[in-house]
């Protein structure tokens, strides 16, 4: 479960990028959080595995004060969390296999982290992630020969491999054309149903997040402004999230304030 | 400024449009350049006058080397081995030593930046002394002979090597080691494992490179006494020993070409 209470984050140049964040996900949940560019939805996410960090508030994860943790801490944390990224952020110059080796790398002895050497259990536990995603025969491929989708997949394996809690993926599928997008979230929606992992993902296809999250959130500004199940996302909704008005003057949505529908 | 002095040209659209071109920079740059190069003839003294009585002076030197004393050959090989040797103990090593200073010089890696500054100065000041000059005093450290030699020519590897490398390093994509961070990994390793395999075939190649010029550099460090064919070459000219000093350098140009043939073949396959 992740909570978050009265979250606040102003970065150092003074930009507050989230302004008393109060949201609740629990077990199983899959989220999709939508909004414009630039309105906090990065910054939400980022701060869940504590690559951005809170400047005030509470931040709780399965029990973990996350906002307390220090170095060592912050690190042994991050291992439970998993991270999708909008440009896969693989290495480019070796293969599959190796991409989704890395995630063993922080439990390894101090000389196979140095040299790279993996064992073979590692080598059989990361073949059969690249499996579960369907990429196996691409295993001793170079990533820069794989197609995006392909790339994203080894991204999905990777973050498998590691045996998350809470799965987070920053706009996983921007850089995806329409048909593996949706190959890609189709593997979302199976590992969410298939190992009962929550997944928060920030995504700007909003048909596609109505499609396929059970639960949406709204930011704008910094600031939740909706909350709700996929099925309540009218187009006022939307309209509301996306330019913080209502077209059609529903009462329930007032201008600039917080609504939970 | 340059605008106001040169007003931007003005193409009128056929639908009425105005568009301002700005005036090419190029002509006086060009005139900059060539302001430069009268100073600099003045300052240098350069005479073409001068060039032309003596040229022929070169071809008389060059006339003595040919047919080269192919007699000397036979005192050639051990120093011409001690050169080699020296340039590529020192290049390996200094390659070696040059990915931990890089690494400490990076920014994007390195959140201190003290360290940065401190470490990418050291590596300025390294490049800064000329190798001969690391070389004389490597020989008053370590005495005469071929370990000073190695040891200004690891310097010198050291800092090109990790200079350029930091460079690349800096220009990495920072996604994997983002990726990596958000896997658990503290920064050293994730360097290790998103940076460093970006940045290896450039690294082997930048290496290779290095250990070509400095076979080149290898050979005058004997004027100084650090060891190699220099020695030779010095006292072969000291002498006036044309001839043999024809046969050192016919020597040197083939080993030196085919280290270069080699190094090349294996840069290229690295890309």
């Amino acid at each position: 479960m992740i909570e978050f209470i009265n979250v606040d984050k102003v970065y150092p140049n003074k930009v507050k990028a989230l302004h008393n964040i109060n949201l609740k996900i629990n077990q199983g949940e899959f989220v999709a959080i939508i909004g414009l560019s630039g309105a906090g939805k990065s910054t939400l996410i980022r701060c869940i595995n504590v690559m951005h960090e809170i400047s005030s508030g509470e931040l709780i994860v399965d029990g973990v004060k996350v906002h307390a943790l220090k170095g060592r801490d912050i690190r042994s944390f991050r291992k439970r969390i998993g991270m999708i990224f909008q440009s896969f952020n693989l290495v480019t110059r070796t293969t599959a296999l190796h991409n989704v080796l890395v995630s063993f790398v922080p439990e390894l002895s101090f000389w196979r982290k140095l040299t790279g050497i993996f064992s073979k259990e590692h080598k059989i536990k990361a073949l059969t992630a690249l499996e579960q995603v369907g990429i196996l025969d691409k295993a001793y491929v170079r990533v820069d020969q794989l197609s995006g989708g392909q790339q994203q997949r080894v991204a999905l394996a990777r973050t498998l491999a590691q045996n998350p809690d809470i799965i987070l993926a920053d706009e996983p599928i921007a850089s995806l054309d329409p048909v593996t997008a949706r190959q890609v979230m189709d593997d979302f929606k199976r590992i969410n149903r298939d190992f009962r992992i929550p997944i928060i993902l920030n995504i700007h296809h909003v048909e596609i997040a109505l499609e396929y999250a059970q639960r949406i959130v709204g930011v704008r500004e910094g600031q939740i402004v909706f909350d709700g199940k996929a099925e309540e996302v009218t187009e006022e909704v939307l309209d509301y999230i996306y330019k913080g008005q209502v077209v059609t003057g529903d009462r329930r949505i007032i201008q600039g304030e917080k609504v939970h529908v | 400024m340059y605008d106001k002095i040169f007003p931007p040209k003005k193409l009128v659209l056929p639908n009425g449009k105005l568009v301002f071109e700005k005036r090419s920079r190029t002509p006086f740059i060009f005139a900059l350049i060539l302001i430069a190069i009268y100073l600099s003839i003045k300052f240098t003294g350069f005479g073409f006058g001068v060039l032309i009585t003596r040229w022929k002076e070169f071809f008389y030197i060059i006339q003595e080397m040919i047919p080269p004393d192919w007699s000397h050959m036979s005192t050639i090989w051990q120093p011409l081995i001690d050169t080699i040797k020296m340039s590529l103990l020192g290049s390996i090593l200094g390659s070696l030593g040059a990915i931990p200073v890089a690494f400490l010089a990076s920014s994007n890696v390195i959140k201190n930046r003290l360290i940065v500054f401190a470490t990418k100065f050291f590596l300025s000041i390294l490049r800064t002394v000329p190798t001969l000059v690391t070389a004389l005093i490597a020989t008053f450290i370590f005495g005469l002979g071929t370990f000073a030699g190695t040891v200004a020519i690891f310097l010198f590897t050291l800092s090109y090597v990790g200079k350029l490398l930091y460079e690349q390093i800096e220009n990495v994509e920072m996604g994997s080691f983002e990726a990596m961070e958000s896997l658990g990994m503290n920064r050293l390793y994730a360097f290790r494992y998103a940076i460093f395999p970006e940045v290896l075939p450039n690294y082997l190649s930048t290496s290779l490179f290095c250990f070509e010029g400095n076979v080149r550099y290898a050979a005058i460090l004997g004027y100084v006494g650090a060891g190699g064919i220099g020695l030779l070459l010095n006292e072969g000219l000291g002498w006036r020993d044309y001839a043999g000093v024809g046969m050192i350098l016919l020597i040197l140009i083939l080993t030196v070409f085919i280290i270069e043939r080699v190094s090349e073949y294996f840069r290229k396959r690295l890309i």
